[in-house]
């Protein structure tokens, strides 16, 4: 009886702590988020000082972090309203971009993989975009082709936009209300 | 009933320890970490390309497909590294990591003037071990200080355009990662 009693206990134990460390590493890269609208960044997990959480996150994923020095990433899997990006929707992204030497939009699946499509379009650079007249953007994810910026989503069913800004001056100092980001909506979902 | 309501209480509280101690093991448990998925690439003390992402095989994941990149996995334990990275015409960055994926340094193009990244890569024990007088001119040799004995330096090279792809990653695999001398 003693020992079930003992064993019920740390069964209790095991059952919360690997379970919390299993949430908190598959979600998220650690305390330190910023986020900006939809778009949500860890400055702070590309340098020596990112938390035990962070750590542990990246490790298990098997990702390396972007080094603040080299850019920083934001990644966007809900919209403004906070609604999941639905690959079976049209997502656009539209707005202006804060300030770096280059920028890159990429589409991934749930798992992080990039999405097969017959026109071996992963993404767009700052460098192929077309730019609208008054220097904004405008990116539709979309699961069929359309005209100006689009990216095929295939109709997953949950996709996630990562938005890279390389050597860019913000940096730590990225903050909500002072750094602008372009807005994100999902839309005429079938 | 309040019996188990206690051995409860005692089991959150243990496990929430759990939890602490799982958090800081995890990087050094983790068997398909970075380090690991890169070193499958070839030896180590090596720059070795990384095959471009595709959907159905990325190296590493949610790598960036605009960049061509190549790794070398290093292992400080017989000396110094030297690392030359050779410039591409468009934006190049040369970043490092420790041994469980913890980012610890990134120099770009711009940074190095748009010339070949010279860099010397070596452990706070092997930099406090230089001749003095070494030291000194230490100033024009850039001298990385890694955290731990092994790592990564991982090497990105922007693709403007897709038909450059080959030349760039041509340019990536002269850059070199090795013994001084």
């Amino acid at each position: 009886m003693r020992l079930f009693v003992v064993l019920f206990a740390f069964l209790v134990a095991a059952v919360t702590g690997l379970g919390l460390t299993w949430f908190a590493s598959a979600r998220g890269n650690g305390f330190g988020a910023v986020q900006i609208g939809a778009w949500i960044a860890w400055p702070k997990s590309g340098t020596a000082d990112a938390d035990p959480y962070a750590r542990a996150a990246f490790a298990r994923s098997g990702e390396l972090p972007l080094e603040l020095a080299d850019g920083v990433a934001f990644v966007a899997s809900a919209d403004d309203d906070g609604r999941t990006l639905d690959g079976r929707c049209d997502i656009r992204i539209r707005g202006k971009l804060p300030p770096a030497r280059l920028w890159t939009i990429t589409v991934y699946d749930a798992r992080g993989r990039l999405i097969d499509n017959a026109a071996e379009r992963y993404g767009y650079t700052s460098a192929e975009v077309v730019w609208s007249a008054d220097g904004t953007v405008e990116i539709v994810l979309a699961p069929r082709a359309r005209s100006g910026n689009w990216l095929p989503t295939e109709g997953r069913e949950r996709v996630t936009a990562v938005l890279r800004l390389y050597e860019a001056p913000v940096g730590l100092g990225i903050r909500a209300g002072e750094t602008e980001m372009p807005m994100v909506k999902v839309e005429n979902c079938p | 009933m309040r019996r188990y309501a206690l051995l409860v209480l005692i089991g959150l509280v243990l496990g929430g320890l759990v939890h602490l101690v799982s958090v800081l093991a995890l990087p050094r448990l983790a068997l398909d970490d970075a380090f690991a998925r890169l070193a499958r690439l070839g030896p180590a003390n090596a720059v070795q390309l990384i095959p471009d992402p595709t959907p159905f095989a990325a190296t590493l994941p949610r790598m960036d497909p605009a960049f061509a990149s190549a790794a070398c996995v290093y292992d400080l334990s017989a000396g110094p590294l030297r690392i030359l990275v050779p410039p591409t015409p468009d934006y190049l960055s040369v970043s490092f990591y420790a041994r469980h994926g913890l980012a610890y340094y990134a120099i770009n193009d711009r940074a190095s003037s748009r010339r070949t990244i010279e860099l010397q890569l070596m452990t706070a024990a092997q930099r406090a071990a230089l001749p003095e007088d070494e030291e000194i001119t230490a100033a024009d040799r850039l001298i990385i200080e890694s955290p731990t004995e092994e790592g990564i330096v991982l090497i990105r090279a922007f693709v403007r355009e897709r038909g450059e792809r080959e030349a760039i990653r041509a340019r990536l695999s002269e850059a070199r990662c090795g013994a001084m001398g």
